[in-house]
């Protein structure tokens, strides 16, 4: 099934390649491609580690904010033109935090390495006092929400309320332009790819034996010569860092990022949407985060009212009827493998 | 020289002395078999010698120089101290291949790694299930499987928590044979039972427990004919 | 101003033909036919009489002052007319005759002439006006009025009338009014002994608002010339401080008490939610709003059928919320969380989507909007303590209520047939089931006992916090930090955990800010469990 995904997924590439559709089209798929990225980085570490982060909104929105630093001091290098932000700050020059961030590599390693940090560090505490399961879900809501009320201060400098638009350029070409509209959903989808592919072989191999393991029974492996908090460190941080990408590649489609990306309500959601796809599989995640998302970007629209109720509905009818999402329904089927695709710890 | 000594160890619980100053030595190559009521702190001892649990006092060493007392459980189980759990804890999402492949170890060499899980599917019977889900196994498997991952690790120390309970009778009989077949010169074995004819078949020695205290140490002969041994089994 | 004086001397004009009569009350320092001769010759003529008027005001009497008052009105107005050596008081500006001012006679204003006023004299008027009114007024409006006026001419007013005026004073606001005027007016004297007894008797005031005036002074060029007045203000700076940093201090507690009182009856619902079953209820949050929204029906019903006990409406609806909340969680409980016991995580998800339904659907048949609430009288108000720390009784009730709550909640968790239940279960459910308990109907009740717990939580802050369909995140991540840090299934845990979240966030508050306090309480708190990852108070229990 996640070849049929990955193959879906290049082919959208290739079809918006050679067809050219509306440049609105282009976008939201775009956007869908980045949602499915970050369901993926949550499914690897709930699904087969049995890690329930309810605050990966927090490793989203650091990629998200560094790519909007990014963007903004570079159209400022290029251009001259002070952007918006400097003045709303009352800026004469960008602070000492954002020097460096108009060279895009480096951009990209700073996020990275930002998001696996602070990732590194809420793990090693959490894991190394065996904090798990719904405790672990609780305490990294916290986070996201602490990070939220930080981030709609003024005085962090990154926008506060407001956050940051107005990004002009990318990589020196102006960002609305069809054929960048283009560029960055096709990248998207490739990233998409390659990171199911990575994560895949991840997940098949001996690392995703041991994870399942883990997810299933930590003490026991433990006292077969495993240090489980290593290897869920290991993980938590390639997830979160998957999440940083997602985020990277989902700011310069959007044109914003601002505290809202921190809200609970976002980084539960992100877990719903994995639920409904279908925890415990990689296809599932991106199936979930496709269908979901795609069905707020038109009820949202069409019927904003009754978007909430259908979501809630949704989820109950998820959670309580089909075990493993949208999968039982595609597939109906009735074998015990259950046991390896919705683990014990649910 | 001992595989196993246990010096003056207490673990507390709160008021609750789970432990009460044991001492205990087990030689290289013996079975011995830990006994006693509920309560007088088998499962505990298990718990401490693997980490699980913190001593208060005392020292649990194991050979001659390696002192486990604050080691953590994946220290404890790759110096070559491996425990069969009560329950039968096997990796439910994972086959039966994939469960023994985990219980060799990190420290396994690759080129090993296959003929000590082909060696352990053998002598647990299970050649037949190798790429069964463990979690569809019967009871009985489990149990085997179990034994079967300590076996694929070369353990120094085997911990045995009650291997036959709710096994039937022929079950128990093959998992006998299993834990002798585990017996090696250089490895020594601690079983918690409750089934004294299981007891007898495999042990060298008993160690009854009672209270967290040692109540008797010798022969399976010696603890039947022990007036203390019989008062606190039967006599209440 | 002048406008009000003027109404005052329209109101005042049956009083003036009795003063027009040779005063019978009249003041040895001042004869009304002389200072009316003043007001009508040359600018020193009128400066003298002012002054004189001004000086002597501590004795004077009311009648005189009131004279005076009504005289200058005049003069203000150019109602007033000289007469060689008379004056005339028209009853309009321009009439073409008057009263004459001593005797009360009518007069033909012929030949006469309004006298003019420099701006001198002007002052002088508006301060002899001010006096006259503060101390002769009819009204307490008048006399706050003439307060006003003497306070911007302070320097020039004699620290007798406002003595007089504060012996004389029958309002009490009005006088402590007056009290702080003289204060201020003494803080500013030329006299030091007097500057110095005022400095001591403002820093008796213990409150900001004298903190604030005592530091003004330090500015005042006696600070640097005078080592006696230095020390003196010094000290009673330093008194004031002390006093107005523990008040504020008690003020801080007392929030942070109510605070995490409310936090207490939030969490402690969850803690035993948790203990018992492992479930954490991310719709805690919306069965307080539950809670609160039912507190508003009950005061819609009270409106309706009882307008005369609306009072009472917040004690009638703490059973109410209780049962509402109480109900709803039953009803989750029995539709969705009974099937999810194994599956924690899902439970969460479950829980969410449980919240965001009732965020919605209350917002759809309430709307979004803040509800209004009638503050009955036991919760509106309070009592000054010490310095600027005042007890609200709307903190009081949510504290007085947490305690009532815990007390109730220990007894049943401690003496009740379901509370050795929901013990036992939570301590060793498989042991519980075997010796007959039913623990299904265990987990329900406690469901719904905890939910319950959050409707009251909802009763009790709405006296404090505004209302409104997503109140709940307000306070929900708090208690669940409070869960964690108070350890599973303790009430004592939940308790100490709430007060010291609740003491943390407001006392960090005011030195770093709301967001630092919250920052700094998540990192105290996964620092803690370091040390201690089970939490506080946890039940032990065997793998």
């Amino acid at each position: 099934m996640l070849a049929a995904v990955i193959g879906l997924v290049l082919a959208g590439a290739l079809a918006i390649l050679l067809l050219q559709p509306a440049p609105y089209l282009v976008n939201m798929v775009g956007q869908l491609a980045a949602f499915a990225i970050l369901a993926v980085s949550l499914d690897l570490v709930w699904g087969y580690l049995g890690i329930l982060s309810l605050g990966h909104g927090l490793f989203f929105a650091i990629g998200g904010y560094v790519c909007a630093m990014h963007l903004l001091s570079h159209a400022y290098a290029v251009t001259g033109v002070a952007p918006d932000l400097m003045q709303f700050m009352g800026w004469k020059t960008l602070p000492i935090y954002w020097s460096g961030l108009a060279s895009a590599p480096y951009a990209l390693v700073v996020a990275l390495v930002l998001s696996a940090a602070i990732a590194f560090l809420f793990g090693y505490a959490s894991f190394r006092s065996r904090v798990n399961g719904v405790y672990f879900s609780i305490i990294s809501q916290a986070l996201v929400y602490v990070a939220m009320l930080l981030m709609f201060r003024n005085d962090t400098g990154l926008g506060g309320n407001n956050g940051m638009t107005g990004f002009p350029l990318l990589f020196g070409y102006p960002i609305g332009a069809p054929g960048m509209v283009t560029g960055l959903a096709v990248a998207t989808l490739l990233a998409l790819a390659l990171i199911l592919v990575v994560t895949r072989a991840l997940v098949v191999g001996r690392i995703g034996r041991r994870m399942l393991a883990c997810r299933d029974d930590e003490a026991r492996l433990r006292t077969l010569g495993y240090s489980t908090t290593r290897l869920k460190l290991w993980i938590w941080c390639l997830s979160a860092t998957i999440a940083a990408i997602a985020g990277i590649l989902y700011v310069p489609q959007v044109g914003i990022i601002n505290p809202r990306v921190l809200s609970p309500d976002l980084s539960i959601e992100i877990a719903v949407w994995v639920a409904i796809g279908g925890m415990g599989r990689l296809g599932g995640a991106v199936i979930g985060a496709v269908a979901v998302n795609a069905l707020k970007f038109w009820l949202s629209a069409a019927m904003p009212e009754v978007w909430p109720f259908i979501l809630s509905g949704l989820v109950l009818v998820v959670v309580l009827g089909l075990p493993n999402g949208l999968l039982d329904l595609a597939a109906l089927r009735l074998k015990p493998t259950w046991l390896r695709r919705g683990g014990r710890l649910g | 020289m001992s595989a196993l000594t246990i010096d003056n160890l207490s673990v507390v619980f709160g008021r609750f002395r789970a432990l009460d100053e044991l001492s205990l030595a087990i030689d290289p190559g013996e079975v011995r078999a830990v006994i006693g009521p509920n309560g007088a702190g088998k499962t505990t001892l298990l718990d401490a010698i693997t980490g699980i649990a913190k001593p208060t006092s005392g020292r649990i060493m194991l050979g001659d120089d390696l002192d486990l007392t604050r080691r953590s459980e994946a220290e404890i189980a790759r110096a070559g101290v491996r425990r069969k759990f009560q329950k039968p804890s096997v990796f439910p999402a994972l086959t039966v291949r994939e469960n023994l492949e985990i219980g060799c170890g990190l420290d396994c060499p690759i080129s090993e790694r296959s003929d000590r899980i082909a060696v352990s599917l053998a002598e647990t019977g299970l050649e037949t299930r190798a790429d069964t889900l463990a979690g569809s196994l019967a009871h009985g498997e489990k149990q085997w499987l179990e034994i079967g991952m300590v076996l694929a690790s070369q353990p120094k120390l085997v911990l045995l928590d009650e291997p036959v309970a709710g096994l039937s009778d022929a079950e128990t009989a093959r998992t006998a044979d299993l834990i002798r077949s585990l017996r090696r010169p250089d490895r020594a074995i601690l079983v918690i039972e409750h089934d004294m004819a299981f007891v007898e078949a495999i042990a060298d020695r008993v160690t009854v427990l009672h209270e967290g205290r040692t109540l008797f140490e010798g022969g399976m002969e010696g603890a039947r004919a022990d007036s203390r041994v019989i008062e606190v089994f039967l006599g209440r | 101003m002048v406008e009000s004086l003027k109404s005052w001397l329209c109101g005042a004009i049956l009083l003036v033909a009795g003063l027009m009569q040779p005063a019978f009350g009249a003041s040895p320092s001042f004869e009304r036919a002389g200072f009316a001769v003043g007001l009508c010759g040359d600018g020193a003529a009128q400066s003298r009489v002012l002054d004189a008027l001004i000086r002597s005001s501590g004795e004077v009497t009311a009648e005189d002052l009131a004279f005076a008052g009504i005289l200058l009105g005049g003069l203000l107005e150019r109602r007033l007319v000289c007469l060689g050596d008379t004056a005339v008081l028209l009853e309009k500006a321009g009439a073409p005759d008057g009263r004459e001012v001593v005797s009360g006679g009518v007069r033909s204003t012929n030949g006469g002439r309004s006298p003019v006023l420099g701006l001198r004299q002007r002052g002088l008027v508006e301060t002899a006006l001010g006096i006259s009114a503060l101390i002769a007024g009819e009204t307490v409006e008048l006399r706050r009025k003439g307060l006003a006026a003497v306070e911007r001419r302070m320097a020039g007013v004699p620290d007798a009338v406002l003595v007089r005026a504060q012996d004389n004073e029958s309002d009490a606001g009005l006088k402590t009014a007056i009290g702080v005027a003289a204060q201020g007016a003494a803080l500013s004297s030329p006299d030091p002994a007097r500057r110095l007894a005022a400095i001591r008797a403002v820093a008796e005031a213990l409150s900001g608002a004298a903190f604030s005036r005592l530091s003004a002074l330090k500015s005042d060029p006696a600070y640097r010339a005078d080592p006696a007045f230095r020390a003196a203000l010094e000290a009673a700076i330093a008194k004031v401080e002390r006093a107005v940093w523990i008040g504020n201090g008690l003020a801080l507690l007392y929030n942070g008490l109510s605070f995490a009182s409310i936090l207490f009856m939030a969490a402690a619902g969850l803690a035993i939610i948790f203990g018992l079953m492992g479930v954490i209820n991310l719709a805690q949050g919306e069965f307080i709003m539950v809670g609160a929204y039912a507190a508003y029906a009950v005061q819609e019903a009270f409106r309706r059928f009882a307008p005369g006990f609306l009072d009472l409406y917040l004690l009638a609806a703490i059973p109410v919320a209780f049962f509402a909340a109480a109900m709803v969680g039953i009803v989750i409980e029995a539709l969705i969380l009974r099937h999810l016991y194994r599956r924690p995580l899902m439970s969460l998800l479950a829980t969410w989507a449980v919240s965001l339904f009732l965020i919605n659907f209350v917002r759809v048949v309430f709307g979004s909007q803040n509800l209004q609430f009638a503050m009955p009288s036991y919760v509106s108000g309070g009592v000054p303590l010490y310095a600027d720390f005042i007890v609200t009784w709307n903190r009081l009730f949510a504290i007085a209520f947490a305690a009532i709550t815990l007390v109730l909640t220990l007894l049943i968790l401690k003496r009740s047939p379901l509370g050795l239940d929901i013990r036992a279960v939570t301590q060793n459910r498989d042991m519980a089931a075997c010796l007959g308990i039913r623990t299904r109907r265990v987990d329900r009740l406690a469901f719904g006992f905890g939910s319950g717990l959050a409707g009251l939580a909802g009763v009790a802050l709405c006296p404090i916090y505004s209302v409104n369909p997503g109140m709940g995140a307000t306070f929900i991540v708090d208690s669940f930090m409070v869960v964690v840090l108070g350890g599973v299934g303790t009430v004592i845990g939940t308790l100490v955990a709430a007060l010291g979240i609740g003491g943390a966030n407001v006392l960090i508050e005011p030195f770093y800010g709301a967001v630092a306090a919250k920052v700094i309480v998540l990192v105290g708190i996964i620092l803690f469990l370091q040390r201690r990852p089970e939490g506080l108070f946890a039940v032990r229990r065997r793998r």
